[in-house]
């Protein structure tokens, strides 16, 4: 039955591929139903799995892991267009299997959608869990934050493989405790950087112990609820670190790790705890330091994660928010850089995105500074130009247009810094309007 | 000038879905009349404040797990919220608040939270976490006097029952229960509902219903609000009355 069922999805592959269709997610949507919901069963993987699972900075560090192991000559699989529900894993093993389902390469190394990894781990051995953080997101498709933790932590109550948590979000450490038996638990952790608080700053989860109900303390927080917390009473939190990020200093940016100093290229505290996972994971499977200095020094995002665009001779910086976060994280960006800016926000609410948009009620927009203009665009358009009227922005400087490439000319008219921020499924489509309004336009990106 | 008061409970817990917009909004539409909105801040830590002495007190929604922290020290602000509701004090109830008023909550595992038992209505969560009301929902209410249409987002697994005077009519969404006619709760000074979005953000008759009780109460002569330019939440709430209701 298991090799009828390969058979058959490399055949629907094939077909794809001669029809010059992606196969990305279609063949192992088939199979789901083919092998009742079991889409991943069906293979044999003798390799170690690494998997990488959290709110924010999935590819990222998906990406940086699988750069330790390439560069170290090893035979790779990763599922890069970021297909990470069971459907796009089986695909992607469908490709690289044989006739008979067997999978051959060194390590498999899988961006994972949080509230798949019981499915799909529950069918396949993991040999290490990265779990990076967890965050407000998408909260109308998986429930409440709590129903996925909650998952992740039955998966764990039996996993024995290793478990790489962030150690300063307390959602994610709190996975640490779910089998005591398991003495392959990791820790990463980070000293306050500059910009560190005393008191929260953002809208966040995580306020009391989950053990035993206390409220948290914490020493600092970095942004939102990660930081050094612990547990006074029941000492949650009181952990020794595998691996702990020092002398954070973003202006250049450099930070320290295991003694061993790193200059990575993006210059934010999320790539510093994204790197930290890294390091941790090349600790683990004991990569040269020199691959590993090689990759998290190179290591850059495009795809509209802070990449740069010119409109014409005016400068434009795209960058995705997903959530509450990134959206506040990139407002301070924003805000740090002198001169006047304009603002284009483009808000979706596709399935993808989560159908409800009141997280942008989360974003701090009474922060705006030398912002001389708005631009709002995408299917929640007016919600987004409401949400910055309400924040006490003048509604005469707010310019709604739905359509992308309307929204995208009224940016540029003017002259100016102009800043661009994108929800999950509006960051293509934005990218795709910057390019028009480019071959047309002139500029270059 | 005119102050009204405003009590929000529990913000540093009920925040889910940004909640906390409301009152930003409250604020907003205060502030752009004249009107001073003094917002306070009560959570488990807090002293036990005067209720009487605000115009309105505001409960947002949270995870189970932030309810069954707050349900405790609620019921210890039993008498005070009682006696001001009687005193004509306003209440705003958004999903986990609007729950707690009723007699009780029941969890998914067969517990029960204790509500204030203010009104009779109670709320029972399906035994299936999977099972929620999730989506946009439109309703349409008559509390101000005239047929409203207001558009928000549900995501509760509660059905809430026993209810004679609901907020509105369900024209799309879920409601009290799944598939439900009704929508929330509500009195002349209460209104209770799933609604976020935040409810207040694109509604803005409901924004001012509140805010004109709120300045009204105690005054012998009425007080009529200042009209405001709302395009733009108007345009919103159209944007989305014509994609849900023309299909």
């Amino acid at each position: 039955m298991k090799r009828l069922l390969i058979i058959i999805g490399k055949i629907i592959v094939k077909v794809l591929r001669l029809m010059h269709r992606n196969a990305g997610n279609l063949p192992g949507i088939i199979l789901w139903h083919l092998s009742r919901h079991k889409a991943v069963s069906m293979f044999k993987v003798d390799c170690p799995i690494i998997a990488v699972t959290g709110t924010n900075g999935k590819t990222s560090v998906t990406n940086c892991i699988a750069q330790l192991f390439e560069r170290s000559g090893k035979k790779i699989i990763i599922n890069k267009e970021g297909n990470n529900l069971d459907t796009g894993i089986c695909s992607l093993l469908l490709r690289h299997c044989d006739m008979s389902g067997k999978v051959r390469a060194d390590y498999l190394i899988l961006e994972t959608d949080e509230s798949h990894v019981p499915v799909v781990y529950s069918q396949l051995k993991l040999d290490t869990l990265v779990v990076l953080n967890f965050f407000r997101d998408q909260l109308d498709r998986n429930g409440e934050m709590e129903t996925l933790i909650q998952k992740i932590n039955g998966f764990c109550k039996t996993f024995e493989g290793n478990l790489i948590l962030n150690g300063d979000d307390p959602n994610t450490a709190r996975l640490g405790r779910a089998n005591p038996k398991n003495k392959n638990v990791k820790y990463f952790h980070a000293e306050p950087y500059a910009f560190a608080t005393q008191k929260i700053f953002e809208a966040s989860e995580g306020r009391f112990c989950p053990f035993c109900g206390e409220a948290l303390e914490y020493d600092y927080y970095q942004y939102s609820h990660i930081g050094k917390f612990i547990c006074k009473k029941c000492g949650f939190g009181n952990y020794e670190p595998y691996i702990t990020a020092k002398d954070i200093d973003l202006e250049k940016p450099v930070f320290t790790a295991d003694g061993h100093t790193y200059s990575p290229k993006l210059n934010s505290i999320y790539n510093v705890y994204n790197m930290t996972a890294v390091a941790a994971a090349a600790k683990l499977y004991g990569i040269e330091q020199k691959i590993t200095d090689g990759v998290i020094n190179s290591y850059t995002v495009k795809n509209g994660r802070m990449e740069n665009f010119m409109l014409g001779d005016r400068k434009a910086t795209l960058n995705l928010a997903k959530n509450p976060v990134g959206a506040n994280m990139t407002l301070r960006v924003m805000n740090e850089m002198q001169g006047e800016k304009e603002l284009l926000f483009v808000l979706n609410d596709n399935v993808a995105d989560g159908l409800d948009v009141s997280w942008i009620y989360d974003i701090n927009f009474s922060i705006f500074e030398r912002v001389t203009r708005v631009v709002t665009s995408g299917t929640r358009a007016y919600d987004i130009a409401v949400r910055i009227k309400t924040a006490g922005y003048d509604p005469a400087n707010i310019v709604v247009r739905p359509d992308l490439d309307e929204a995208v000319e009224e940016l540029a008219r003017t002259e100016g810094r102009k800043f661009v921020i994108a929800n999950y499924t509006a960051v293509q489509p934005t990218r795709s309007a910057l390019k028009r309004y480019i071959a047309k336009h002139g500029g270059n990106k | 000038m005119k102050t009204i008061k405003i009590l929000h409970m529990y913000a540093d817990m009920l925040d889910l879905y940004g909640d906390s917009g409301n009152m930003e909004v409250l604020r907003f539409r205060c502030k752009k009349r004249g009107i001073e909105c003094q917002i306070d801040k009560y959570s488990i830590d807090s002293d036990m404040p005067d209720f009487s002495s605000y115009d309105l007190v505001y409960i947002g929604g949270g995870a189970d797990l932030e309810q069954q922290h707050i349900s405790e020290d609620l019921l210890k602000c039993r008498e005070g919220i009682i006696k001001a509701y009687r005193n004509g004090t306003f209440l705003f109830l958004i999903c986990g608040g609007y729950q707690l008023m009723g007699k009780y909550y029941r969890d998914a595992d067969g517990n029960d939270i204790k509500g204030l038992g203010l009104f009779d209505y109670f709320t029972v969560a399906p035994n299936s976490r999977r099972k929620r009301c999730i989506g946009n929902i439109v309703i349409e209410t008559k509390i101000t006097g005239k047929a409203v249409k207001v558009v928000g987002f549900e995501n509760h697994g509660g059905q809430t029952q026993g209810i004679k005077t609901p907020f509105g009519k369900v024209l799309y969404g879920n409601g009290n229960c799944s598939k439900s006619e009704a929508e929330g709760y509500c009195e002349k000074n209460v209104i209770a509902t799933y609604l976020h979005g935040p409810c207040l953000s694109k509604n803005p008759e409901i924004s001012d219903y509140m805010i004109e009780y709120c300045i009204n109460r105690g005054e012998s002569e009425h007080i009529a609000l200042e009209p405001l330019d709302d395009t733009l939440e108007k345009e919103c709430r159209q944007v989305m009355l014509d994609r849900l209701l023309k299909k």
